[in-house]
């Protein structure tokens, strides 16, 4: 059971949710309801698309703490362009464009240039930022056509169109992650960069793709947050790249790269949009949520630790028992050590 | 070798220069590879030798010269197309990704699934007398068994060069037996290999042709039956160096060796159990052992790294119970690891603050650098470490000189009783004889060391007394016939008739 939930965090983060969910519904009857899952979808495809490409930053072992301003400069190129005139498609090719491209930028910096990514991402946090300002001129972009917000506007099913079209990605990206061996490339490099490199794994051309998927993420998330917010301000994305840290350590994916799973990051964010909506349900004030999410956060990290070290210490117990069994070895020593060592 | 079109030539490298700034390490190198060859590969330490292998394996481009792998031209420096080429560097140090199963670190970066590759390396598995679990995760391998990783990633790979850089340096006689095995079975097969070893003994067993690099240059090259030992260790190093066999112990008569300093009585923990021994003020104890019998385990435990289970360890007199490092550090009961890189060494940190690190809660509240400088420059000069400066970064030195620093670090806290890990592991022989020095001149000062070491020549040569462990446990004590075979019957002949 225990080593089910250590080697699982995804079954630890899911079965911590359904007891949450069945509390809440207890207490506050109403709920559990269609219409709550379709808030919670709604509410969480920001945070989703921004913590997805972290994600894959993370994995190999950088991280990216630019993607909120990323979200926010490629909502104002949308919002511009679109105020501008331009259709509602092109206005989207802009917009991912732009990710594409701080992506890239920051990309070209931690994989060719060699900077770290914590300053090089902090630097272009700052800078991107500064970006959007100087295009917008310091004014919140309103007016947006009708058109874009019909993009958040729920499709008879209580689903959106943008809701298919970021589950849709998370899929894609399992998909890719699990299932391919370019995928596997971004496990290996996180996990030993100098043997992924040794095994002649494209260690640039992986940091770089990740970096570059990642601001088309968060372009994603721009066109998102406009669509169902109705207008750009200036602080649009703000401190949402620490959440979606924050994410990622609860779904279970190491920042010190190689583990972590989309299954795990995808369940994650459902939990802390959760919060927020039960918070409502409970009536308790809004301005509790940072605080009960931090809480739960720490809670979760902490109890999976605890699992963690015992298992470690189970394993250290059996590692080392063959040698309390008195001088009569078996004549399989060697290999049940090897085999218990594998373990 | 000139130009002929051998069909049995299977690398080729021509007038390789490199040169790291003004540095230059490599001066127009040529050598040739022959399908079927064992080509032993020597030199000291900064002689050029891990340039070398890095650019014939593509790691670093060379300045000039031609690299030819199966009649192809390596055109750019990239591990993947030496590998294309057919050619894979089995390095020293295994590349390990340990989130990753065991199967997956074998096949990552070819083409194939790790699930279409299984069968082959089962077989690769079953054909190199191993047992290997390959849906483990790798973190858990032991430095065994990541060497065996790597050299299963060369072997599935179908390589036609193999370079093993110093592939016995963790292994157990058993495992080398079987590896030597696995390389004559690939000789058959037309593979050529480059062995680079600091081993005589070995590469007398295994190879057929030998290189010696110096200062960047080959400055002997062979059959290996043509030269003797005394030939390639005098073509290695201009330093004149006192014969690497038989018993020297100048200066130092096994009367002077005195009271018991430690004794140890039936200590037991984790990967041990029931190990007695005792030693006394300038007496050289053997503690050996193949890799995996428990003897790193119960020096940690001596050291109060791990938790003991049962027993006791006096130490001049007095029980220490309760042990730990700073303990067993201001009493004069200190510790040198096995794993310079991981447990001994501040890489980042200079020289100087490496060897006062083990002091490092006696220093004064406001640090006083100079006399730390002072201190390095002392053993600087009596070891005689090849360094720029007390303040050089510990890792630009070379495997020999950091081992230096490590003892260095050891010595600065007046040790009584010193516990010695393999302390010549990836040295080359200069560096491997001022070290045997250093620990008979500690000795004749009086200190009582523990030598843990799995290179049983370096046992005969050094030790007083042996004991054995095998398998966690206590496998025998040698006092007059100390001898490599001695040991190896009890060290191996333990082991041997448990695998019967």
């Amino acid at each position: 059971m225990l080593d089910l939930f250590a080697r699982n965090r995804v079954a630890t983060l899911i079965a911590v949710l359904f007891v949450a969910y069945a509390a809440i519904g207890a207490v506050a009857p109403g709920y559990l309801s269609g219409a709550t899952a379709s808030v919670v979808i709604s509410n969480s495809l920001v945070l989703m698309l921004i913590s997805l490409g972290t994600m894959i930053v993370i994995l190999t072992r950088n991280i990216d703490v630019s993607s909120g301003s990323v979200l926010g400069l490629s909502a104002a190129v949308l919002g511009l362009s679109l105020n501008a005139g331009v259709s509602l498609p092109l206005a989207i090719a802009f917009c991912l464009a732009t990710g594409a491209l701080a992506g890239a930028f920051n990309g070209l910096m931690v994989a060719y240039l060699g900077i770290p990514s914590i300053v090089a991402t902090l630097g272009t946090l700052g800078l991107y930022r500064g970006i959007m300002l100087v295009l917008t001129g310091g004014r919140w972009i309103e007016d947006l056509p009708q058109n874009l917000k019909a993009l958040a506007g729920n499709h008879g099913l209580g689903f959106s169109a943008l809701t298919v079209v970021v589950l849709a990605l998370v899929a894609l990206a399992w998909f890719f992650l699990r299932k391919t061996r370019f995928g596997r490339y971004f496990y290996a490099v996180g996990d030993n960069r100098a043997a992924a490199h040794h095994l002649g794994v494209p260690v640039r051309r992986v940091q770089f793709a990740a970096f570059v998927a990642t601001g088309l993420c968060a372009a994603l998330a721009g066109l998102v947050f406009a669509a169902q917010i109705g207008f750009i301000p200036n602080q649009a994305g703000n401190g949402i790249e620490l959440k979606a840290i924050a994410v990622n350590v609860l779904g279970g994916v190491s920042l010190l790269g190689g583990t972590g799973s989309v299954a795990g990051v995808f369940a994650a964010v459902i939990f802390i949009t959760s919060i927020d909506s039960a918070l409502v349900f409970l009536k308790i004030p809004a301005y509790w949520n940072d605080f009960i999410a931090g809480a739960i956060l720490l809670s979760v990290l902490l109890l999976d630790g605890r699992i963690r070290q015992i298992i470690d210490r189970r394993i250290r117990a059996r590692r080392y028992a063959v040698h309390e069994r008195g001088p009569a070895q078996p004549a399989d020593t060697t290999k049940a050590r090897i085999v218990e060592a594998g373990r | 070798m000139t130009g002929s079109p051998a069909a049995g030539r299977v690398a080729k490298l021509t007038d390789i220069w490199k040169s790291y700034g003004a540095v230059p390490v490599l001066k127009g190198v040529s050598i040739t590879l022959q399908a079927g060859e064992v080509h032993a590969l020597l030199g000291g330490n900064g002689a050029g030798k891990s340039s070398l292998m890095k650019i014939m394996s593509g790691v670093i481009p060379a300045n000039s010269g031609a690299i030819e792998i199966n009649g192809r031209a390596l055109t750019h420096a990239s591990p993947a197309h030496a590998q294309d080429l057919g050619l894979y560097l089995v390095p020293q140090e295994a590349h390990i990704l340990p989130n990753q199963s065991v199967l997956e670190n074998i096949c990552l970066g070819l083409a194939a699934s790790p699930r279409a590759l299984r069968p082959r390396v089962e077989q690769l598995v079953t054909e190199l007398s191993v047992s290997l679990d390959l849906d483990a995760q790798a973190a858990a391998l032991e430095i065994a068994e990541r060497q065996i990783v790597e050299i299963l990633r060369g072997l599935v790979r179908d390589a036609r060069v193999l370079i093993l850089d110093e592939p016995t340096s963790a292994l157990t006689p058993f495992e080398t037996n079987a590896l030597f095995q696995r390389v004559r079975k690939l000789q058959a097969q037309g593979v050529g290999i480059f062995f680079i070893s600091h081993k005589l003994r070995e590469i007398r067993e295994i190879c057929g042709t030998i290189s010696v690099l110096r200062d960047g240059v080959i400055v002997l090259s062979g059959p290996l039956d043509s030269y003797s030992d005394a030939e390639i260790i005098d073509a290695m190093s201009r330093v004149q160096i006192t014969a690497a066999s038989g018993k020297d112990r100048t200066g130092r008569k096994v009367s002077q060796i005195g009271r018991p300093r430690l004794s140890v009585r039936g200590l037991s923990g984790e990967g041990f159990r029931n190990i007695s021994l005792d030693v006394r003020a300038g007496e050289i104890l053997g503690l050996a052992g193949v890799v995996g019998a428990g003897r790193t385990e119960f020096a940690e435990t001596l050291f109060g790294l791990r938790p003991q289970s049962a027993g006791s360890v006096v130490f001049d007199g007095e029980e220490l119970k309760k042990r730990s490092p700073r303990v067993c550090i201001d009493r004069g009961l200190v510790y040198l690891p096995e794993d310079r890189q991981q447990h001994g060494l501040f890489l980042e940190a200079p020289l100087f603050w490496n060897v006062s690190s083990y002091l490092v809660h006696r220093l004064p509240f406001f640090l006083r650098p100079g006399a730390e400088r002072k201190t390095f420059d002392d053993f600087r000069a009596s070891m005689g470490i090849k360094c720029t400066g007390p303040g050089q970064e510990a890792h630009g030195l070379s495997g020999g000189n950091q081992q230096k620093v490590l003892l260095a670090k050891c010595l600065s806290a007046r040790p009584k009783v010193l516990i010695l890990d393999e302390p010549t592991r990836g040295v080359d022989v200069a560096a491997r004889n001022d070290i045997y020095d250093i620990i008979r001149k500690l000795a004749a000062e009086g200190v009582a060391i523990v030598l843990i070491s799995s290179d049983f020549d370096e046992i005969e040569q050094l030790a007083d007394r042996v004991e054995v462990m095998a398998f966690g446990q206590s496998g025998g004590e040698l006092t007059d016939d100390i001898s490599v075979d001695a040991i190896a019957r009890l060290a191996f002949g333990a082991s041997e008739a448990r695998h019967a």
